[in-house]
């Protein structure tokens, strides 16, 4: 217990040290959401629309690049070698960087709920707030094994590149930026096949707005994607060793 | 004897070719360890699989009975890998706390400061210490549990000679602390000057394992060069001649007995050039060792 304590402390400190990694991921998504959702917003539902999708892409980031590049770089460098050969706790290292995820999940998430409830007019009883919260923190599950699945499989340089490519698709073919049912008709196929598509309609039912399919499609579409994202992220580990 | 580390008929295979073949080696619970070879050796190979990060492809290894990667068998030994950088943004204090917390026992900050010297930089974050600062950490955090056995995998390469000469001076304190080391090198003077026992590899197999002091023995006499026309396997007939073989256009000569075979060799050709006569080191022994490995069965 007292390992883990101090393996999260040691990744917050690495994260909040790297101000260069850590502000894009906290800052970009309630810079958006701000322009987007609040200041250009034209419909009336609007705001409360993007609040779902851009919920899920504040998440995206630190799990994304937490994991890809973070797991990358330590990977490259031997550091992760050096933690299996030393009676630190098994799998302490990814729980406590799971946890610093949450954290700037968190972070990044907090400004976008007050935004949208102090300058986008959304309103909503307490439990949808509590209830949006949860499935935007659940969102993270795919990403952070995506984000490892690259952290175990490319060298730092290119674990770096293939991320930004990789969350910026998430973003856009998901819907995460602009909605869905504004894309040609290709790419609303293409959309069905990324996790971030999935979650936003989540995140949507739970606001109101209505996605296109009933919830537990969405659901069980997000559950069979982790588990496939599952088996890649542990192939890559067993493959890396 | 108390066995630190045992090997049984250790294989490694990476495709089709062995890193590690049919290894059969015992490590004592006490005294430092040099496993001495070139790039390529398998003197990592053999590392990790004591650690537990690299599997056999046969055969066995025991740590202290226990095996390599359980977390038992961690909690009892040091490690400090080659080219392991700790995460660039954490100061040697901070370090030192994490792996503080996985240990039952670990040595405190001050200690681990005062025995590697790291008083000066604590506080620093470890991307702006130099390399041979970045090592003493390495080193810190090695030996921070009270390990039985510390596993040093090339400990001074690259290092300046003051650092390599902190890093021997903590080696030699482990050795009367009864900590056992177990060293990966390829200089042969840091096997000589502070191994008690050293282990020759070549080519994923064991080619020599003895008391240093043997090991240097077995190559004891002289090593004589010069330029002849004299036919190799003649020389090699030659009294108290161990082996001969070409080095440029010179023939170097290991010899037993530098003043008999000189005598003999004169005798038979007496325009030799360029006649060089040197005391054998560790590094002939080395280069002999693992020449006759290359060719066994040939006739020099």
């Amino acid at each position: 217990m007292n390992a883990l304590i101090n393996e999260t402390g040691a990744e917050i400190l690495k994260a909040i040290r790297a101000p260069e990694f850590l502000l894009p991921t906290l800052l970009m998504p309630c810079a958006f959401y701000s322009l987007f959702g609040v200041i250009l917003s034209t419909g009336n539902n609007n705001a409360a629309y993007l609040l779902a999708t851009y919920g899920v892409f504040a998440v995206m980031g630190p799990s994304i690049f937490g994991f890809g590049v973070g797991v990358g770089n330590e990977r490259d460098k031997g550091w992760l070698q050096l933690k299996q050969a030393v009676p630190a706790p098994p799998y302490g290292y990814i729980v406590a960087k799971i946890i610093t995820t949450l954290l700037f999940a968190c972070l990044a998430l907090m400004p976008i709920y007050l935004i949208a409830g102090f300058f986008g007019g959304v309103e909503l009883p307490r439990e949808i707030w509590l209830g949006l919260f949860g499935i935007h923190l659940i969102s993270a599950i795919p990403f952070v094994l995506i984000g490892l699945s690259l952290g175990f499989s490319l060298n730092s340089g290119a674990a770096v590149a293939i991320s930004n490519i990789v969350f910026l698709g998430l973003a856009i073919l998901g819907g995460l930026w602009f909605p869905v049912y504004a894309f040609p008709s290709l790419m609303q196929t293409i959309a069905k096949f990324t996790p971030s598509y999935h979650l936003a309609e989540l995140a949507l039912a739970i606001v109101g707005t209505g996605g296109e399919h009933a919830s537990s499609f969405n659901l069980i579409s997000v559950l069979i994607m982790s588990l496939v994202l599952l088996g890649l992220a542990i192939s890559a580990w067993i493959r890396q060793r | 004897m108390n066995t630190a580390l045992k090997t049984t008929q250790l294989s490694v295979r990476f495709g089709n070719k062995f890193a590690l073949n049919s290894i059969d080696l015992s490590i004592a619970a006490s005294g430092v360890t040099a496993l001495l070879g070139a790039n390529g050796a398998g003197k990592t190979t053999l590392i990790n699989c004591a650690l537990g990060l690299c599997k056999p492809s046969s055969g066995t290894v025991q740590l202290f009975s226990k095996t390599p990667g359980e977390i038992e068998a961690k909690k009892l030994i040091g490690v400090m890998l080659q080219d392991s950088a700790l995460p660039d943004l954490l100061s040697p204090r901070e370090h030192i706390q994490l792996f503080s917390s996985y240990y039952p026992n670990p040595l405190s900050l001050k200690q681990l400061s005062q025995r590697c010297g790291l008083e000066s930089f604590v506080d620093k974050r470890y991307k702006t210490l130099s390399g041979g600062q970045k090592r003493r950490v390495q080193f810190a955090l090695a030996i921070i549990g009270q390990p039985k056995i510390v596993f040093l995998d090339e400990p001074t390469t690259g290092l300046d000679i003051d650092a390599r000469n902190l890093v021997w001076n903590t080696i030699n304190e482990l050795r009367h602390t009864g900590t056992a080391v177990l060293l990966t090198t390829h200089y042969l003077e840091e096997a000589d000057s502070l191994a008690d026992h050293t282990v020759v590899m070549n080519n994923g197999e064991i080619i020599a394992n003895d008391s240093t002091e043997h090991i240097r023995a077995a190559a004891s006499g002289a090593v004589i060069q010069c330029e002849s026309t004299l036919d190799l396997n003649i020389i090699a007939a030659l009294d108290d001649v161990r082996s001969v073989k070409m080095r440029g256009r010179k023939i170097a000569i290991s010899s037993r007995n530098a003043t008999t075979s000189l005598a003999a060799l004169l005798a038979l050709d007496p325009k030799l050039s360029n006649l060089t006569v040197s005391k054998s080191s560790l590094e002939d022994a080395f280069k002999q060792l693992t020449d006759n490995s290359k060719t066994t069965g040939d006739s020099a």
